[in-house]
């Protein structure tokens, strides 16, 4: 059940993300929460969307260009992280969402790959509409816009699904194996979200940008220590 | 086809139903995307309830749908302002006051302006500074700030579309002047400042996070393990600003993260 409910998520994501709204939607900051809730673990969708919406955050539709699909690549993580802590009977922890992204991430990839495949479709799609323009059939000639949705539906709603059983069977099973990978693997997430920031602004392409990140980042991280610290004190 | 006008009995005024029709269908823009019409298809179906209503003569309603599947492509949240215009144009069109070309030159006059500046302020600057203030939202209040940034964002992003839809209807050609005044290049350069700012944030609170909730008994761990965090977000910026591509990094990242901590858990005294 949980792999037809991803299937259904992702490819509801993927019309979103270019066939139908572009809400925001389907950026990761609001799928992965939403995978997490569909699959019973909000709050592992949430430990998971900031990171992997600033590692996308320069994922976008420029002109022609075909970024990574982020949403494709964010229900595989998502499912992924999710359906292994289940089998692992925990809810998600930073140790199950490092291994989840590093292994599902290339869904977002592959995603790409299928996106270019879908374009050349959706060429011969515009070719049938020309068609029945010619033969006087309107209606359908407008209507055959809606065709393209189902090729984005489908794509992602195979390929999330897959990736997440491939890895809720390898994840308990390293685990398992190796218990003592916890301890790296939770210092191995953060180490992902710190790239993912260092990512995310640097695809903001801002002059600023530096100095504004780094600036942040340290300010941050010292006001946070000084309360922290005061805090104990008192 | 013809490109003469002709004097024609002005066509009734398109509905309100007839354009909120039009608007909701422009949502599906880019459905059927290709590399040969890009959003053809797409504006075709958008405009098609428009055009059965200006045209109930089926041969020029023909002709008018075939014209609109030429080659469009735009931003598509700013393609809706060029929907609009193409309506406006097309009741001249019907009415006969202007020739058949002029919703197409009207088209391919403004879309790749609105492209560069819909993808400059849209695609670049405004969602991904809602996307940091997501992430920042996400990590210090969780699902709340999610769902308030969320809604800040369509409630900017859906205004603007309407906004844009029924200016271009109602300008046609005077809806340049308008955008011009919006000057959004310049609130696109401080969106970006503050997603970078943002970001930084997000950093900070993930280095914190590292030495502070590790983990029980981890011990002075902790701040080394905050410092490791904080060096891979400084390596990182610096290694994309050099080129370094996107995933192989994020991969060495995690194995620089993990590899270590696994070293610093085998130091006497770590723990």
């Amino acid at each position: 059940m949980g792999y037809l409910i991803l299937g259904l998520v992702a490819g509801l994501a993927a019309i979103e993300r270019k066939g139908f709204l572009q809400a925001m939607l389907s950026r990761p900051i609001v799928l992965a929460p939403v995978t997490g809730w569909a699959l019973g673990d909000t709050a592992g969708g949430v430990l998971l969307a900031p990171v992997l919406e600033l590692l996308w955050l320069g994922a976008v539709n420029l002109g022609a260009a075909v970024p990574a699909h982020e949403a494709l690549g964010t229900t595989a993580v998502v499912g992924s992280a999710t359906l292994a802590s289940r089998a692992l009977g925990t809810p998600v922890t930073p140790e199950i969402a490092a291994f989840a992204v590093l292994l599902a991430v290339p869904a977002a990839l592959l995603g790409r790959v299928g996106e270019r495949g879908a374009e050349a479709w959706n060429a011969r799609i515009a070719s049938r509409a020309e068609a029945e323009l010619s033969v006087h059939h309107l209606r359908r000639a407008a209507h055959c816009n809606l065709l393209g949705l189902g090729i984005s539906f489908g794509l992602s709603a195979v390929v999330a699904p897959l990736t997440a059983a491939m890895a809720s069977l390898v994840i308990p099973a390293a685990l398992r194996a190796a218990p003592g990978l916890g301890f790296p693997l939770r210092v191995g997430f953060f180490a992902l979200g710190a790239f993912a920031c260092a990512a995310g602004a640097k695809a903001l392409r801002a002059k600023a940008a530096p100095l504004s990140f780094f600036g942040a980042a340290a300010a941050t991280a010292v006001v946070g220590l000084f309360v922290l610290l005061t805090g104990r004190a008192m | 086809m013809s490109a003469t006008p002709k004097a024609l009995a002005a066509p009734a005024p398109l509905s309100a139903f007839t354009l909120a029709r039009v608007f909701f269908r422009s949502l599906f823009l880019q459905a059927t995307w290709n590399r040969r019409g890009m959003q053809n298809l797409g504006f075709a179906y958008a405009i098609e309830p428009a055009l059965r209503a200006l045209y109930p003569d089926r041969e020029r309603l023909e002709d008018a749908l075939r014209r609109h599947l030429g080659f469009f492509n735009c931003h598509p949240y700013m393609a809706a302002a060029i929907l609009g215009g193409a309506i406006n144009h097309e009741e001249r069109v019907a009415a006969g006051v202007e020739p058949s070309e002029s919703p197409q030159n009207y088209k391919q006059t403004l879309q790749g302006p609105l492209a560069a500046i819909g993808d400059g302020f849209f695609w670049t600057a405004l969602r991904p500074f809602f996307g940091a203030l997501g992430a920042v939202g996400a990590l210090c209040l969780g699902v709340p700030a999610i769902v308030a940034v969320i809604a800040v964002y369509n409630l900017i992003h859906l205004t603007l579309r309407v906004a844009l839809f029924r200016a271009g209807y109602n300008r046609g050609d005077a809806l340049v002047p308008l955008l011009a005044r919006m000057a959004l290049p310049v609130v696109a350069d401080r969106l970006r400042t503050g997603g970078a700012l943002l970001a930084g944030v997000a950093a900070g609170t993930l280095i914190l996070r590292a030495g502070t909730l590790i983990g029980p008994g981890v011990g002075p761990l902790a701040g080394l393990a905050g410092l490791l965090v904080a060096l891979v977000a400084l390596v990182g910026y610096v290694a994309l600003a050099r080129g370094a591509r996107l995933f192989p990094s994020l991969y060495l990242a995690a194995a620089a993260g993990a590899g270590a901590a696994l070293l610093l858990e085998h130091l006497p005294g770590s723990r």
